[in-house]
């Protein structure tokens, strides 16, 4: 599992605290940026396997972020990650992989990575 | 006895307080027997303008044949004394056969047994009443002082004729204006218009004794349950006539009888007159009304003066009518105002209202997650040899956790959720909740009492979505009770604006709401539980209300609440599936 790498985008930084603990505890690698324009600049210079990314961020947010990630390389999977479950239904029409509702359980988030992942 | 102690005996009764034919009566008999007449008759006119044996002395021998005659004015010698208004006088000599107006073949041997025949006009100067008959046994001839006394007395019964006359038109008059007032304080109490046909029905039928009325709105614009109200009991024999000869009242926009439209024959034939008019107002046919009563052959019956009297209703009652039924098309449109104004306002709140909460349950969600995801690390790196820490830990959890359900309930209200369209069958439906929740051993001290229609017939609904309601009814009426007492449940089908609905209703036992609050109930935040997010009953409302159908409450204080949920029998709803 040492060379799979996933990038996790939020605003709150300790959102991307908890999430990089959690996600390294099961022996991913994990970089983290804090809005859409970084997430772009991180995946450009490197490869990632998934990508979490929030979608109500100040500056680019996760829907736009998406949008532009899918245009450069339609395979690169994106989980996205909201506080709320309002956009659940229409996460298809965004060409994302996944989408899971925020929670202090992170059970979800982890067991969508494995399934994106084959795993 | 003399002439003037027999005038004066007469006067007597003629002034006294007497019923009016027991004053003829008596004074028949007393001309009968104190002038040595066998045979004293009465003729007055009928309601044919025919004249008609009415009265007659006790011993009358005679009048048992004469009363089945009838003679028009001029005809006979009956006939031809009330057109000259003259008195006529006949021996037996010189009497013709033709008594009345028609050869009668019983008097041929009656009529010889008598000696002399009068025959005396009953008026007074301007107005003829009817004809005195008078025939002796004994004397040969009439003498001229006993005729001049006669004559006296055929004025006295002529003016006890007119008396009678003026009583039972004025009575006639009396009642009618009795009727009229008492339809008008109906048309004037704005009542609702089902209630008013009920009202006037019930006054005009009581008023001119009628066998029935039944009187028919044609008036589409207002829904009501029945067009057509009817007082009294409809004889099988007229039943198939009404609807025709309302609709030849409608057609002709005058009163007809049952003359007008059905077969000559049987207007003879049934022993009823039927009536109807129409209830026009200035520019359209309200309605009609009709009257049915027996045939009798009473003075100023229905039969007689059906025509007049139901003409005098119904233009009485039109305006009247008018006016209410414009009445409640007006109350009835500013009712759907009202409430098309109250929901528009109520969407408006509910769609800031909405937007707001979404904001701050996303702020509030993020650092949740936060508290919650570091809480959750924090146990499990925890040494578990340390009791104390791990139940504050537990504690953290366990509140974080209801934060986030109530968070989620609050977003869940917000977001419009689809619709998914199913058939279902309500009975079953209950019954499953029913059972889901009933087995909680909480439940055991809760007294379940089903009513059922069991012809209910399934409709069309979101059956996840409205387990959500009724769980949520019976939860509140089981907090309400403290899980003891009695919940009813009732199902039936019912009309709701005009439209088939079903209703449930939820009754409980728990006291009832403080009526200062209960127009809050379906507010969102509203609670009157110690733990609540107040989201419980806005959500159910709105679910319903997605379904196109309504909640009631009725409250009783004391006792317990009922919620009466409404859903369309025929629903319009898209079937979307996700």
């Amino acid at each position: 599992m040492k060379n799979v790498k996933i990038l996790v985008v939020d605003d709150e930084e300790n959102i991307r605290l908890l999430f990089k603990e959690e996600l390294e505890e099961e022996g991913y690698e994990v970089e983290v940026a804090s809005n859409g324009y970084d997430a772009l600049e991180k995946l450009k210079k490197s490869r990632f396997d998934v990508v979490i990314m929030d979608i109500k961020m100040p500056g680019m947010d996760g829907i736009q972020a998406l949008n532009e990630i899918k245009n450069a390389n339609k395979d690169q999977p994106v989980i996205l990650c909201s506080a709320y479950g309002e956009f659940k239904q229409d996460f298809s029409s965004w060409a994302s992989d996944g989408y899971i509702v925020k929670s202090a359980d992170t059970g979800e988030l982890k067991q969508t990575i494995r399934n994106i992942l084959n795993l | 006895m003399n002439h003037i102690d027999l005038l004066g005996k007469i006067i007597e009764i003629s002034h006294s307080n007497l019923e009016l034919s027991s004053r003829i009566n008596s004074i028949l008999n007393i001309i009968s027997q104190d002038m040595q007449f066998e045979e004293v008759i009465v003729y007055t006119f009928d309601k044919d303008k025919r004249l008609t044996c009415r009265f007659v002395n006790q011993k009358s021998a005679l009048f048992k044949i004469l009363n089945q005659y009838r003679c028009h004015i001029g005809e006979g010698i009956v006939g031809s004394v009330a057109q000259k208004r003259s008195p006529q006088y006949f021996t037996i000599k010189n009497v013709s056969p033709r008594f009345g107006c028609l050869f009668y073949p019983e008097l041929d041997g009656l009529l010889e047994n008598y000696r002399t025949f009068s025959f005396l006009p009953l008026s007074d100067d301007s107005y003829l009443y009817g004809v005195l008959v008078l025939c002796s046994a004994s004397k040969e001839a009439v003498q001229d002082p006993e005729k001049i006394l006669l004559s006296i007395l055929s004025r006295e019964v002529g003016g006890i004729l007119r008396s009678f006359e003026l009583i039972v038109s004025s009575k006639k008059r009396i009642s009618e204006l009795a009727m009229l007032s008492e339809l008008g304080k109906v048309l004037i109490s704005n009542v609702e218009p089902y209630e008013l046909l009920k009202n006037l029905a019930l006054i005009i039928a009581k008023s001119l004794n009628a066998s029935f009325v039944t009187i028919k709105l044609e008036y589409a614009l207002l829904k009501l349950d029945s067009q057509r109200y009817t007082y009294g009991i409809v004889d099988a024999s007229v039943k198939d006539y009404i609807e025709q000869i309302e609709e030849s009242a409608i057609r002709l926009l005058r009163v007809v009888s049952l003359k007008n439209c059905a077969p000559d024959q049987l207007e003879s034939f049934l022993k009823y007159s039927l009536y109807s008019a129409p209830i026009a107002s200035k520019n359209r046919v309200l309605g009609t009304i009709t009257i049915c009563g027996e045939k009798t052959t009473q003075p100023h019956s229905l039969e007689e003066d059906g025509l007049y009297i139901i003409n005098t209703i119904a233009s009485y009652i039109s305006s009247g009518l008018e006016n209410t039924l414009l009445n409640t098309r007006l109350r009835d449109v500013v009712r759907e105002l009202t409430d098309a104004q109250k929901r528009l306002i109520e969407q408006e709140k509910f769609r800031s209202l909405g937007e707001m909460t979404a904001n701050i349950a996303h702020e509030i969600k993020n650092p949740l997650v936060i508290i919650g995801g570091f809480a959750k690390r924090l146990a499990r790196k925890m040494q578990h040899d340390r009791p104390t820490e791990d139940k504050y830990i537990t504690i953290i959890l366990k509140e974080v956790e209801r934060l986030e359900t109530i968070l989620n309930e609050i977003l869940n209200y917000v977001k419009e959720s689809p619709t998914i369209a199913e058939t279902c069958n309500i009975n079953d439906f209950l019954d499953e909740i029913l059972y889901l929740l009933s087995t909680g051993i909480s439940w055991e001290q809760v007294n379940i009492a089903k009513d059922f229609d069991a012809a209910l017939p399934p409709i069309v609904c979101d059956s996840q979505q409205l387990k959500q309601v009724f769980i949520n009814i019976l939860m509140n009426a089981y907090e309400a009770m403290h899980g003891l007492g009695k919940i009813s449940i009732k199902t039936k089908r019912v009309s709701y604006n005009n439209q088939p609905f079903v209703s449930i209703s939820i009754t409980d036992t728990g006291g009832g709401i403080n009526p200062e609050v209960i127009d809050n109930v379906f507010n969102p935040f509203f609670t009157t539980k110690e733990r609540g997010t107040g989201l419980g009953l806005a959500i159910s409302n709105k679910i319903v209300r997605n379904h196109n159908g309504y909640i009631d409450v009725e409250n009783t204080i004391g006792k317990g609440v009922t919620f009466i949920v409404y859903l369309p029998l025929k629903n319009n709803m898209k079937e979307e599936f996700l």
